[in-house]
């Protein structure tokens, strides 16, 4: 009978006990409603479109049991003919927004964007610190692991660790689409496409005939200036190329509701 | 033939090496690099917020520069000082020339040709336009060395922390303007006051401000040290 009860207790501790862990932030603590994703979708910035990254965050997020949630991946597309501009901004919700620790990334919209010279100058909390996956992991950021090979898919694809702190964004510095014209969504995420050999290695801007994706820093640590939603181009849209300037196209999920 | 044999084994070695050496090639063998005009003062003046003044702090960024082999150039702390009767204000911004600011570990180009430690610039510290203020600048943990190179220890190190740097200034690099106290009395008390700080690796009380995160409970060294402090200083050669 002793035993049965304690069984019985042991059962009910853990029914108690797991809802909390299952909701993620600290037990019993802020839901999270913000993550990296742990892994890419894996075909450069080809997403299949807003639609295929929105399923990349809801099903890493049902993974770790925060499925119950609308999740958003930060990605804005630009406007084609009959198709107007997504921003990035306006998918995610109002906030506030938690990360895996229960650690508030922004409180809403304009912190998280900088709205204001006074809310731009201080930022908002995303750091390497809280820029957590939706496992808890801090993403590698530059010289975390001193891997030689960190430029090299073939290598990072196996090797978790490698540095992989470009976040895919498409997005100008206040969460915004860009302009028709040059590409800065990997062809609003449908591309895994790279330049023409005559136009690799000029860089990493956008142009005609140059697949690019904007992307920014979860560690505020790249580009020279840390931006965590756009600081700078990629060198094309594959995988490959994602991999050689330090990404391997992971993006920010947010819940919007 | 063997001779042959012999290279094609050797060829993907001799390879391998060449990479790594380039790659650990990518810091400078002389620390602080001759470009260097920022830093992280490696070490406090020890008395809290009392520094002796602006001219006391800039001889101590001018002390620990000399001792590093950079003592050619004109050091400034970055403070502000508050406007007091027949005193007005002096702003940090102002104080520093106009840059831009190279740490004290220069890597050679990346393969586009790029710095990765970008040096810092003036209208990008202090955020002067909303594009700047909301893409940052390159003054980042790794970023803000001591004059010795080395890393100071922030959020997640192994304690103490020093992050927090004495600035007495706000976000855009200027003094305060109103009558409480943020620089520990113009940097000559070491008991009542308080001091504003920020954060060198960009770590702490909800923002990344590298020069106005907080205000500090007091202006002990004591007090100082329970923020998370030691009383460390941002310096910049103004030529």
């Amino acid at each position: 009978m002793k035993t049965i009860l304690a069984l019985a207790s042991l059962a009910l501790l853990t029914a108690a006990v797991s809802p909390a862990f299952a909701q993620h932030g600290m037990p019993g603590g802020t839901p999270m409603t913000f993550f990296v994703t742990s892994e890419p979708i894996g075909d450069g910035g080809n997403l299949g479109g807003l639609a295929g990254a929105d399923a990349h965050c809801q099903k890493l997020a049902q993974a770790v049991g925060a499925g119950d949630r609308t999740w958003r991946a930060y990605l804005s597309t630009q406007a084609r003919a009959g198709q107007p501009a997504v921003n990035a901004r306006d998918r995610i919700g109002n906030g506030p927004w938690y990360n895996f620790d229960g650690v508030m990334i922004a409180r809403d919209r304009a912190h998280l964007h900088g709205d204001t010279l006074d809310l731009a100058r201080l930022g908002n909390n995303l750091t390497k610190r809280t820029g957590l996956t939706e496992k808890g992991q801090i993403v590698p950021g530059l010289n975390d692991y001193q891997v030689p090979r960190d430029s090299d898919w073939e290598y990072s694809k196996t090797t978790p660790y490698t540095n992989r702190h470009e976040m895919l964004t498409g997005s100008q510095l206040d969460g915004r689409a860009y302009p028709p014209g040059t590409d800065y969504t990997c062809s609003n995420w449908t591309s895994n496409s790279d330049p023409a050999p005559t136009q690799a290695q000029l860089g990493q801007e956008g142009g005609p005939n140059r697949p690019n994706a904007q992307i920014g820093f979860p560690d505020r640590n790249g580009g020279g200036n840390g931006s965590w939603n756009s600081s700078h181009g990629t060198t094309g849209c594959s995988q490959t190329a994602l991999n050689r300037t330090h990404g391997v196209g992971m993006f920010y999920c947010f819940a919007a509701n | 033939m063997k001779n042959i044999y012999l290279l094609v084994l050797i060829g993907p070695l001799l390879t391998a090496n060449t990479a790594v050496a380039q790659e650990s090639g990518k810091l400078p063998d002389r620390i602080p690099s001759s470009l260097m005009t920022f830093f992280v003062t490696s070490e406090p003046i020890g008395d809290g917020g009392s520094l002796g003044g602006l001219a006391g702090a800039d001889a101590h960024c001018q002390k620990l520069a000399t001792a590093v082999g950079a003592g050619g150039k004109m050091w400034r702390a970055y403070l502000s000082t508050q406007a007091r009767p027949g005193q007005p204000a002096v702003n940090a911004r102002d104080r520093i020339g106009t840059g831009p600011w190279f740490s004290a570990k220069e890597r050679v180009p990346d393969y586009l040709n790029r710095r990765l430690s970008r040096p810092i610039v003036q209208s990008e510290i202090h955020g002067d336009t909303l594009d700047e203020a909301r893409r940052g600048s390159n003054l980042t943990k790794e970023f803000a060395l001591t004059e010795k190179g080395d890393l100071v220890n922030g959020i997640g190190d192994p304690l103490p922390t020093r992050h927090d740097i004495l600035t007495g200034s706000r976000p855009d690099g200027r003094a305060f303007t109103d009558n409480a106290d943020h620089t520990c009395n113009n940097w000559t008390s070491n008991a009542a006051g308080s001091a504003q700080v920020g954060h060198s690796d960009r770590i702490g009380n909800g923002n990344q401000s590298w020069n106005s995160s907080h205000a500090t409970t007091g202006c002990s060294q004591r007090d100082l040290v329970s923020w998370g402090g030691v009383g460390l200083l941002y310096c910049f050669a103004v030529n």
